[in-house]
């Protein structure tokens, strides 16, 4: 499972160690970096848009412009794992397929290892991998182990060196035993995993992962969770884009919080738990509906961001609240008439964060 | 030298490609359909019209119905080479790998050709069961040589096709209408010459035409000038078709890059 | 009494409404240039291949027989696929199931889907007869035109009864289109629209008699030809009865795969 079992295909003995990031000795660069404060990142984002012509209706189609991502701005360094965190449908996907060459943006730059996705996209390719969640991407009929094989010979890998290190790719993520079976009869969770295999086929610097865990069950999400971390262990470089919090907490160093394409915090999870370091959080369970008390709720001073959970056969109303503890009362007295619960108040969680910032947005 | 590594990434991708296309087509209805059951009952159909007249004709038959097969996995596999791989979600997956579009898409199609080869031999087993003997090949060497340039003619004719079907949605939905006319022109089953005199320019660009010229002629026992003729002008058709592939790939990709169609949504 | 009558409305307006939304459904997909291509201009296209083939491989140079045929098999288009992808293709949009839940009459909901397919399929012949006329001089000048058209609709009809066959056939096997296709030219073989069925193989005629299309397109040529509708009438009873037996057995398939559908629980499954 470790970052130096894998033999690479590019025929090296090994990697270095992941504590040692390259050192350049350019002087010009060193120089460069010393005035203005700079170093070379792996990934540089800026001012990046892209607008999208959505055509309307079946019959009498009428075009309309959607801004999917509006002027980003962001920069990754070499071997470090970045969240990019937000709602569905808010543009994270857009950005990646921007960053993955699949897609030219409408304005703005976007460089990695250097290289600039647009004029230099051929020969970025090799060196970037990536996945986009979902079950597509994969050919249904031909087995794990022949889709492997297919895009070794894609990416113009060895044969020798191929066949040799798919059996290992398999068994990193956890498919060796079904490997020589159709695609079409893996879980989805299965085809996820073979996704991860395939863009390291060709032993990528850089990684983009786009939702790996959506719509896999816990044990699946774990387990791939357990493999990302693995792959950072490796020092590569790592974007990945997810709507849970937890996952971003528990995997990246540095987050982005994306919504209606701009980017509205940037940070560590540390850094982002901050924002709502002054609040506290109040759960109170009910059962039955409270929806006529909302606003009421709401327009209270106390209560900073409101949202609601459904869990099993009751519903939690999460407040943040600057007051803390001393709300509790203010709030129950204008729940009276509905049926309460527990009532806890605990410190945020990046979740929290997040909920403010997207909420505030709103 | 960095030339000959080029060629032999080139080769071993069409290799590749060509393998996992015929894996993956193995079991596809549609598929077996239109390389094997249509042009058989094509096939069945021209012997019973010929019992009316007698059986001089057969291996024309034989060729002729095979040719069909072969336009029609031409039109609808090869046409779907790169529209195909946009709707499982792959093309993307392709365009991302150092090898070329076009380069992967002539392994599919290779493999689709070669496929739809088989369907000739089966009518040619077809024809000896109908007939009771085994119809015989007038100039086979002639005849192996041609059909060695119709699958490189075919794949180029492919090439150009797949691409102008991502281009232009609306073509592609015409695909249908396609089928027929191109058996018409290019002469499978009856010599242009019963067609009126204004459509032979629209026969001769098509190289599915000079394939059946030259195969029929090395099937029947033709004159060989006009069999070098035809093959000689499947060469040339394989030339101006493959120098327009290149563009034509660069142009859809870049083009499906600014207007996001890599994917269906 | 009026309870009866209630009832027939309301099968009737069951069966409108099919009608409509299978109709609905397949425009969906089709869009009127592709529609246009496979209805007005598809059918010239193997009409003159037909008959320039005929004309090479079987030395015949009468372009009237293969028009007739021709035409007459572009009945199928709108009979066999049309007609069996409306039903199946509820399946894959996932409304069998809400078809089956409903007390809906059966026999109404079933042939409902065929309705529209078959004014469409009347529309198809008749605009293949036209390209005959005007490519290949077809002449209708001793044709009893009504008689015609009765051949054409009867004959629609019956290879509608064969969709409503195929349709639940596609619902049981997977591939649809693999069915439908071989069907399709099979009929081309079979019908007599290309070959004379008194030069088929002694089982091939067999199979003619039992298919539709066959005497349709045997009672069209002869009308064409000049004969007289009451000279056709056994052949149009015997393309009625056969379309009738398809339709039967399609209904009693659908009744069927309805039952062991639910009682599996694989109404969207297999």
């Amino acid at each position: 499972m470790g970052a130096e079992a894998i033999p690479d295909v590019h025929g090296h003995a090994g990697r270095p160690p992941s504590s040692c990031r390259p050192i350049v000795h350019c002087p010009f660069v060193a120089f460069y970096e010393v005035c203005f404060n700079f170093r070379m990142n792996t990934i540089e984002v800026q001012d990046l848009r892209r607008v999208y012509n959505a055509s309307i209706g079946a019959i009498r189609r009428s075009r309309k412009e959607i801004v999917a991502v509006d002027g980003i701005s962001f920069h990754i360094e070499q071997g470090e794992l970045f969240g990019l965190l937000g709602p569905n449908g808010v543009g994270k996907t857009t950005t990646v397929k921007m960053l993955t060459t699949m897609l030219i943006p409408t304005s703005g730059r976007i460089r990695i290892l250097g290289l600039d996705v647009v004029k230099d996209a051929k020969k970025l390719r090799p060196r970037i991998g990536f996945i986009f969640g979902g079950e597509r991407g994969l050919y249904w009929r031909l087995s794990g182990v022949d889709n492997l094989r297919y895009f070794g010979s894609l990416y113009h890998l060895d044969p020798d060196a191929t066949r040799k290190r798919i059996p290992k790719l398999l068994e990193m993520v956890g498919l060796s035993d079904r490997g020589e079976e159709k695609v079409e009869g893996y879980s989805r969770g299965m085809k996820q995993r073979l996704h991860i295999a395939r863009a390291l086929l060709h032993d990528p610097e850089v990684l983009f992962l786009d939702e790996p865990t959506l719509g896999l069950d816990p044990v699946g999400a774990r387990d791939l969770r357990v493999i990302i971390r693995n792959l950072q262990a490796e020092n590569k470089t790592i974007l990945l884009t997810t709507h849970y919090m937890f996952e971003a907490d528990a995997l990246c160093q540095r987050i982005a919080v994306i919504n209606k394409g701009k980017i509205v915090a940037e940070g560590s999870p540390a850094q982002l738990k901050s924002i709502v370091s002054d609040l506290s959080v109040i759960e109170v369970e009910i059962f039955g509906g409270v929806d006529d008390r909302l606003p009421a709720l709401r327009a209270l001073p106390a209560v900073d961001a409101l949202s609601i959970e459904n869990r099993e056969q009751k519903q939690v109303l999460l407040i943040q609240s600057p007051a803390g503890a001393e709300a509790v009362s203010t709030i129950l007295k204008l729940l009276d008439g509905v049926r309460v619960g527990k009532v806890a108040v605990r410190e945020p969680t990046l979740e929290d964060a997040y909920i403010r910032l997207v909420e505030g947005e709103a | 030298m960095k030339r000959l590594t080029q060629l032999r990434r080139h080769l071993r991708v069409i290799l590749v490609a060509a393998e996992m296309s015929l894996r993956n087509n193995l079991t596809d209805g549609f598929v077996i359909f239109g390389i094997v059951i249509q042009p058989m009952i094509i096939a069945l159909m021209a012997f019973w019209m010929l019992r009316d007249q007698g059986p001089d004709d057969i291996i024309y038959i034989v060729v002729g119905s095979g040719m069909t097969g072969l336009w029609t996995t031409t039109l609808f596999i090869g046409g779907q080479a790169i529209s195909g791989e946009r709707w499982t979600g792959t093309l993307e997956m392709l365009v991302a790998t150092p090898a070329p579009l076009h380069i992967v898409v002539i392994g599919k199609t290779l493999a689709n050709v070669l496929q739809s080869l088989s369907a000739m031999v089966a009518t040619y087993a077809l024809a000896g069961l109908v007939f009771g003997a085994l119809p015989t090949i007038a100039r086979p060497g002639w005849f192996a040589l041609a059909l060695l340039l119709t699958v490189p003619a075919y794949v180029s004719f492919a090439l150009i096709i797949a691409p102008l079907f991502v281009l232009n949605p609306e073509v592609r939905r015409l695909q249908n209408g396609l089928e027929f006319p191109v058996y018409i022109l290019s002469g499978f089953l009856f010599p242009i010459a019963l067609l009126p005199g204004w459509t032979t320019p629209l026969s001769y660009i098509l190289p599915p035409y000079w394939a059946a010229r030259a195969l029929h002629g090395a099937s029947s026992g033709g004159d060989v000038a006009d069999i070098l003729f035809s093959m000689a002008m499947m060469m040339l058709s394989i030339l101006i078709y493959g120098l327009l592939t290149a563009r034509l790939f660069r142009r859809i990709l870049y083009k499906a890059r600014v207007e996001a169609t890599l994917v269906r949504q | 009494m009026k309870e009866l009558l209630r009832d027939l409305g309301l099968n009737v307006r069951i069966f409108f409404q099919g009608a409509y939304l299978s109709y609905l459904a397949l425009f969906a997909w089709i869009r009127p240039p592709h529609y246009i291509a496979t209805k007005v201009v598809g059918p010239v296209f193997y009409m003159i291949f037909f008959v320039l083939m005929g004309a090479y491989v079987a030395g015949r140079n009468d372009p009237s027989f293969y028009v007739i045929g021709n035409a007459m098999q572009t009945a199928a288009l709108s009979g066999v696929f049309g007609v069996s992808m409306s039903i199946d293709g509820d399946r894959w949009g996932g409304t069998l199931i809400y078809l089956f839940g409903s007390p809906a009459n059966r026999l109404a909901l079933f042939l409902g889907r065929a309705f529209m397919h078959i004014l469409d399929g009347v529309f198809g012949v008749i605009i293949a007869l036209g390209w005959g006329l005007l490519i290949f001089g077809l002449d209708l000048s001793q044709t009893h035109l009504p008689a015609l058209a009765l051949t054409i609709l009867i004959t629609v009809f019956s290879t509608a009864g064969m969709g409503l066959m195929l349709g639940c056939l596609g619902l049981i096997t997977r591939n649809v289109m693999l069915v439908n296709n071989t069907i399709f030219f099979l009929l081309f073989v079979f019908s007599g629209a290309n070959v004379e069925i008194g030069s088929l193989p002694g089982w091939a005629q067999a199979v003619s008699s039992i298919i539709p299309l066959t005497r349709g397109i045997a009672a069209a040529r002869l009308l064409i030809g000049g004969e007289s509708l009451a000279a056709v009438g056994p052949l149009l009873w015997g393309e009625f009865l056969v379309g009738a037996a398809y339709a039967a057995i399609g209904f009693l398939m659908f009744r069927q795969f309805e039952i062991i559908a639910i009682r599996r629980g694989t109404l969207e499954a297999f």
